[in-house]
This record gives structure tokens, C-alpha cells and sequence, in this order.
């Protein structure tokens, strides 16, 4: 009887690639979003077909597809949906994102530096911060109407207040954990304090900031579609709240299609932008 | 001319171009690191004289305090005690009449070319772009990475990063030069091509070298004077000339000599005994 070589090892693709080797397989690589499209677009079409809930519970693509069509053409003096045309409600989400975001960052980026360069500064700031990055935004909603009125720049101010903790914490770790030679290097060479501003800590924190940029707009992006359900018409989010009276679900699930795809739109915006801002770290 | 330790003060390093140095004087200089238990001395009161021109080696056992003395004379560290001199004028901080050397290149800036490295310290200095270049180039040029002028410095071998480095430092054209462990994370092939160049620099500009090492043949090869330190407290326990940096041999035969092999032989239990 002949003895077999042992293979008793283990031998598991996710268990190799664990150990730090390379994964062989490939084959799913690119195609995954495509497949993963297919397959809820099909269960989602096979079970609206076979009409096993009423339309109005679950709508079949097409007339998901008639909802949108219908929102980007006017009909007998109608425009749109709700009065606007779908690029008006998203256009006018992402305006109220652009201004708060703005803010947020030309507030929360030289914060985020004083938080990391001064000690007293932090340990009295730090915690101001943290408390409002722990608020959901919804819940001080109310007080900014109170203050600021129904119209956009309560909301504005909402997407400021949600924005500006994770820039300012993001820049903050940054300024922390530069590196020490590089600022022993430029104090060597003779650096003024505005220079070792200007050429070692700015652009040492420039990865945080655009980092921290990204968190803060998709925690803005969340925030603002929830802001929009009072007197947020044109708004996607708006838009999305309205349907509920007329049983419009063919447009609910436009709407959450539309806000997914912004969502990932704006990601990939902030990703070519740091690709252009960070060329060094394109690895070749 | 003699200068009053108020106004050296105030003015510190006026870093003007072709600024001869004299010399380096440490006076009781120690330093002892504040921990959170107990104190741990890491250097003994120290009097030293550097004098321009000197390749000073400092060669000792890890936590032999060489590398703090070096940031001391670098002005990154205050001593707990005493002062240094630059000629009349007291070490107050960091300045470029003494540009450093580090053993990391993490000191490289990743977002900057190689070039725009090298020209650092000549933009914190307002040069105009066209006389950065040239004085960049210039020096890439000495340490012979001129076609990598526009790479990044990731890009380059840890080797390639510290003749970087190298340049960088020599373009404010600094009046000392620091260098700490500058080839310690490198293979030995590349460090022996490193040892080279800097030999061959400092053979070319008899520049003033302070250079912190644990290499005992590093320190005879390159040395016109070598410090040997104690284990923590560090101390000066030998003061030793040597004369091989300025033989017109290569690298590769005075490694060979007799003379070489035995100086080394010597040092090297001599560091074991301490």
C-alpha cells in the first residue's frame, strides 16, 4: 500500500490572502457592481411582475422608469415632479451641500490646525467638537429653525454644523501624526514659522483634509435628504418626503435611486480630486 | 570681534552666504530626559572643540546619548545644561548654518520632486526660482542623482533617498554639516557606496563634519577625529586622530590595510569593554 503524500494543510483562497499572499483569483475583479445590479434588478422585476403585493406596495421597473421620464418633461403646464424638474431637486440639494460644506471646511480645516498645534486650545476645544459630532443633526433641526427661519439657511447651517467636526478632526490627526524628521528637517534649514506652516504642516495634512472633506459630505449628503422633509421642495430629499401623501412609490424609489447614485457620484468626485492633489501618491 | 551673548541671541545665524565658522564649542553641555518614574541621564556635562575643517566621528553603544548630542548641536534639543558655540554666538534653536542629516528618510517630503527636495531650504529662503534650480541641480549633480531629479522620493532606493538628503543639506551650503547614523537602515553594499561619496564630499569641500555613528570602520574611514562614548551615562571615554579620510586610496584599499584593519580591531574591544 502505497503512502500518500500528506495533504492534510489547509489550503482556502481568503485564508492565503489573510496571510499576506496574493490572491490568484481575479475573476469576479470589475464585474461585482454589474452582477450585484443584475441580481436585485432581477429579483426586484420577478417579484413585481408576478404581482405577488399590490403596485402601490411594490412598483415594477417600468414604472419606476415612466417616474422618471415623467420628472425630466412637462406635461399640460406641469413641470417635473412637485413642480421641478428632477435636476432642479437635485441641484438644489447639492447647492445647500456645496455652501454648508464650504463653510464647514474654511471653518473646520484652520480649526483642525489650532487643534492640533495648541495643546490649551485643544484641551478646551477638543471636547466642543466632540459633543457636537456626537449630536445627530436632526435633533438641534428645531433650534436652527427657530433661529434661522424655515428657508435654506437653517438648513445651511445645519449641513455646517454636521460638517465641520469630522474636517476639523480629520486635520487635527493629521497635524498629530506628521512626521517628526520633517519638521526637524525644515527647522534645520532654517525654516520661520510660516514656513514650516506653509510647507511642511499644509501640505503634510492635505491627505486629512480631503479625507475629512469626504466623511463630512456623505454625513452631509444623509443629513440634508432628512432636512428636507419640512419645506424642502425643490430638494431630493424633499421630493422623496412628498410621495407619501399621493401613494407615489414608483417615485420613492426613483428618488433613493437618484440620492445613491449622487452619494457615489460625489464620492468619486473627491477621489479625482485627491488623485490631482496627491500625485505622489500614485504609486507607479 | 566679540559679540555679547544678548545679541547673538537676537539674532541668530544670519546664515550669510560663504560664512566661514571657526569653529564649535560645547561648554558642560548635558541633558537629562525627564521621565515619568525616575530621571535617566543621558549625557554627561561635556566640554568640546570642534574646529572647522574637522570630519568629527561620535562612535558608541546604542543609548549612549550620540544621537541627542547631535540634536543638541542641531539646536532640536535644549541641554539640561551648558551651551554650545558657533564661533562667539550661543546656540539658541535650529538653524541652517547647521543642516542635518537624518537616518530616516521619512525627512524627505513625499508631495515634493527630488529636485524640489533638494530645494527646500533655499525656497524657505525666498532664492529666486532660476537660482534654486541651478544650486539644486548643482548638488544632485554631486551626489549623482541627476536623472532622478524628477522623481518622487518614494521612487527612489533607501540609498538614493539619502544622497537626497545629502543634497538637500548641501544646497543651503551649511557652514557644519550634521549627520545622524545617515547610513544605519541601509545594506551594507549601498553603505559602502555612501561612505564613498561623502568621503569624496568632504575631501572636495573640507566642509565641518559632525556625524554620529555605531559603526566602528565607518567612523576610522571617515574620521579625522573620533569620539568614543560610554554606554548611558554617555561620556567621552577617547579622543582618538586619524588620518585615513585624506589617503588618496579608494575605499576598497584602505579598507585593505594593515594599519586600517588593526585601528579597527583596537577600537572595536575597546567599544566592547565598555
Amino acid at each position: 500500500m502505497s503512502k500518500s503524500v500528506a495533504t492534510d494543510g489547509l489550503d482556502l483562497p481568503w485564508a492565503r490572502r489573510l496571510a499576506g499572499h496574493s490572491d490568484p483569483s481575479r475573476r469576479f475583479r470589475g464585474v461585482g457592481p454589474i452582477v450585484a445590479i443584475a441580481l436585485v434588478g432581477g429579483i426586484w422585476s420577478l417579484v413585481a411582475y408576478l404581482q405577488i403585493w399590490s403596485e402601490i406596495i411594490l412598483p415594477t421597473p417600468d414604472r419606476v422608469w415612466s417616474a422618471l421620464v415623467e420628472s425630466v418633461t412637462s406635461e399640460g403646464g406641469r413641470r417635473g415632479l412637485s413642480g421641478h424638474y428632477l435636476w432642479e431637486h437635485v441641484g438644489a440639494s447639492l447647492w445647500r451641500i456645496i455652501r454648508g460644506v464650504f463653510w464647514a471646511a474654511a471653518f473646520g480645516a484652520p480649526l483642525g490646525l489650532g487643534l492640533g498645534l495648541f495643546r490649551t486650545f485643544q484641551a478646551v476645544a477638543e471636547p466642543i467638537v466632540g459633543f457636537l459630532r456626537s449630536l445627530p443633526p436632526l435633533g438641534y433641526f428645531s433650534l436652527l429653525i427657530i433661529w434661522f427661519g424655515i428657508d435654506d439657511t437653517s438648513k445651511v447651517w445645519l449641513l455646517f454644523i454636521a460638517a465641520f467636526p469630522p474636517i476639523a478632526i480629520g486635520v487635527a490627526a493629521g497635524v498629530a501624526s506628521i512626521q517628526p524628521e520633517r519638521v526637524k528637517a525644515a527647522l534645520t534649514l532654517g525654516a520661520t514659522r510660516r514656513d514650516l506652516v506653509r510647507h511642511t504642516i499644509l501640505p503634510s495634512t492635505l491627505p486629512d483634509l480631503l479625507t475629512g472633506l469626504r466623511v463630512a459630505i456623505g454625513f452631509a449628503w444623509t443629513t440634508i435628504v432628512a432636512a428636507e422633509t419640512s419645506n424642502g421642495i425643490p430638494g431630493i430629499g424633499g421630493l422623496a418626503w412628498a410621495t407619501k401623501k399621493e401613494l407615489r412609490s414608483d417615485v420613492a424609489i426613483l428618488c433613493v435611486i437618484v440620492i445613491g447614485v449622487v452619494a457615489v457620484l460625489m464620492d468619486l468626485v473627491i477621489r479625482l480630486i485627491e488623485r490631482r492633489l496627491l500625485p505622489w501618491r500614485r504609486r507607479s | 570681534m566679540t559679540v555679547t551673548p544678548q545679541q547673538a541671541e537676537t539674532a541668530p545665524s544670519p546664515g550669510a552666504e560663504g560664512e566661514t565658522v571657526r569653529g564649535l564649542r560645547l561648554r558642560g553641555v548635558s541633558h537629562v530626559y525627564r521621565g515619568g518614574v525616575r530621571d535617566v541621564v543621558s549625557l554627561d556635562p561635556l566640554d568640546l572643540d570642534v574646529v572647522a575643517g574637522e570630519f568629527l566621528v561620535i562612535v558608541g553603544p546604542s543609548g549612549c546619548g550620540k544621537s541627542t548630542l547631535l540634536e543638541i548641536l542641531a539646536g532640536l534639543i535644549r541641554p539640561t545644561s551648558g551651551d554650545v558655540f558657533i564661533d562667539d554666538r550661543r546656540v539658541v534653536g535650529p538653524s541652517r548654518d547647521r543642516a542635518v542629516v537624518f537616518q530616516q528618510s521619512t525627512s524627505l517630503y513625499p508631495w515634493l520632486t527630488v529636485r524640489r527636495n533638494v530645494e527646500l531650504g533655499l525656497r524657505v529662503r525666498n532664492l529666486p526660482r532660476s537660482e534654486r534650480r541651478s544650486r539644486a541641480d548643482a548638488e544632485l549633480a554631486r551626489v549623482g542623482l541627476s536623472e532622478f531629479a524628477d522623481q518622487w522620493p518614494h521612487e527612489l532606493s533607501g540609498g538614493m533617498q539619502q544622497r537626497c538628503q545629502i543634497a538637500r543639506a548641501l544646497a543651503v551650503d551649511p557652514p557644519i554639516l550634521l549627520l545622524d547614523e545617515p547610513f544605519g537602515a541601509l545594506d551594507a553594499l549601498t553603505r559602502e557606496n555612501l561612505q564613498h561619496s561623502l568621503r569624496e564630499i568632504w575631501r572636495e569641500t573640507r566642509r565641518t563634519v559632525v556625524m554620529v555613528t555605531h559603526s566602528v570602520e565607518e567612523a576610522v574611514l571617515l574620521g579625522t577625529r573620533v569620539l568614543v562614548m560610554s554606554h548611558r551615562p554617555g561620556r567621552v571615554v577617547d579622543d582618538l586622530r586619524f588620518g585615513f579620510v585624506t589617503l588618496n586610496s579608494t575605499v576598497a584599499e584602505i579598507r585593505s590595510r594593515p594599519d586600517f584593519v588593526e585601528t579597527c580591531r583596537t577600537l572595536r574591544s575597546q567599544l566592547l569593554g565598555l
